[in-house]
């Protein structure tokens, strides 16, 4: 929450000069993408004693230079620009660590095998970190719809790993309603996989037992519909599916082999 | 007596001239929205004004000098037109004097695609963020 604040702090202090701009300058794209959604939501998390993610706010903070931009996370350089493709450049933080942010601690009474402990042993899921990657990504899209393929390299030493992307979607727009369904892959490597699902010997107890997770693919199917109220206000609908790999699944700290998200909100948009 | 009386000038002073603010005008839908695969919205307007007093009233637009209609010795009206819009554009009414707009009303063009093909090309979703 405290997160959020600082957040929606940064975005008012960014959108005053875009909306006095906005003033003189209507017409003009200003190299800034402003915008705040407030609903509610939540993302399931597929982790043993974990609790689900809720999603109250989402800010959109973006900026686009000629070859440089900054989008909600994403530091990027753009190399190749025209009708057919966008390449880039990017450097972000995995997404997969988020799960480890909502775990609980507990105490359990039974051991792997699901035998009585003679006394309730304490127990939490393993911490994991943030890796910070960097990779290619590239964009291309027509009247047939919008493909987005990314390799990314873990380079901060994190996981060692790396994944490589696929995300197809297609638009339709009848004026103020917009439909938009996608899906993809994403295939992880062994390395990535088994820092984040896996269980070292140090990290097994009497409750769990260590597990090793090789390479795997998750796929995911995702919906999105909006309808635009005014120039600045919309709401939206968005629901996604994905589901892990099967080598993450299997993992003793794994309960669920699917992430279920959905989020429904009002956005505002600043600027143009 | 002296302070009643300024007051009833304030307030007279603050009262706009009875036939420019008793138009009201009134235009659905108002806004287009577009995007790479539609450039152009058709699309239907209903117009509906109406006045404070009878008169000689005059619809205009953006797209053209001339007014699309007039109407003489009438306090109310209403028009529907087909346009073809790109842009941001206005409808407005005038009186007896064309350049002086009595009220107005402004169609709004919304482009949801960018002129930088990276916003339009990256996705993003609320759990991105997390």
């Amino acid at each position: 929450m405290t997160r959020q604040f600082w957040w929606l702090a940064l975005l008012a202090f960014l959108a005053a000069p875009c909306l006095a701009a906005e003033l003189h300058e209507e017409e003009k794209e200003s190299n800034w993408r402003l915008g705040a959604a407030v609903g509610y939501g939540i993302r399931s998390n597929p982790l043993v004693q974990s609790d689900d993610i809720p999603i109250l706010v989402d800010l959109d903070i973006a900026w686009f230079g000629k070859q440089w931009f900054f989008d909600n996370g994403d530091l990027g350089l753009t190399f190749v620009d025209n009708k057919a493709l966008t390449a880039s450049v990017v450097a972000r933080v995995n997404s997969d660590r988020v799960f480890f942010g909502k775990t609980d601690t507990r105490f359990v009474n039974v051991d792997i095998a699901g035998l009585p402990l003679s006394e309730a042993v304490e127990f939490k899921p393993p911490e994991r970190d943030y890796a910070i990657e960097l990779g290619v990504e590239m964009l291309t899209g027509g009247n047939w719809g919008a493909l987005q393929l990314t390799a990314f390299h873990d380079i901060s030493g994190t996981h060692g790993g790396y994944e490589l992307y696929a995300d197809y979607r297609f638009g339709w727009r009848l004026q103020r309603l917009y439909l938009e369904p996608s899906f993809g892959l994403s295939y992880k490597s062994a390395e990535l996989n088994n820092y984040y699902w896996g269980v070292t010997p140090e990290e097994a107890g009497v409750v769990t037992s260590p597990y090793e997770a090789d390479a795997g693919l998750n796929w995911h199917l995702r919906f999105m519909v909006g309808y635009q109220l005014d120039k600045r206000w919309a709401v939206s609908l968005v629901t996604e599916y994905e589901r892990l790999n099967d080598e993450a699944a299997g993992s003793p700290i794994v309960e669920n082999d699917g992430v279920l998200g959905w989020f429904v909100g009002a956005s505002y948009r600043f600027g143009r | 007596m002296k302070r009643i009386a300024a007051i009833v000038l304030l307030v007279l002073a603050a009262m706009p001239v009875a036939q420019a603010d008793d138009m009201k005008l009134s235009v659905k839908p108002l806004l287009c929205i577009t995007d790479s695969r539609n450039e152009v919205c058709e699309m239907s307007f209903l117009i509906v004004w109406e006045s404070g007093k009878r008169g000689y009233y005059c619809l205009f637009n953006d797209y053209g000098e001339a007014p699309m209609r007039c109407w003489n010795e009438e306090r109310e009206g209403r028009l529907t037109d087909d346009l073809n819009v790109r842009e941001t554009f206005s409808f407005w009414m005038a009186g007896t004097d064309a350049a002086k707009r009595l009220a107005e009303v402004r169609v709004e063009v919304l482009r949801m695609d960018s002129d930088d093909r990276r916003r339009s090309r990256r996705t993003r979703h609320v759990w991105d963020i997390n």
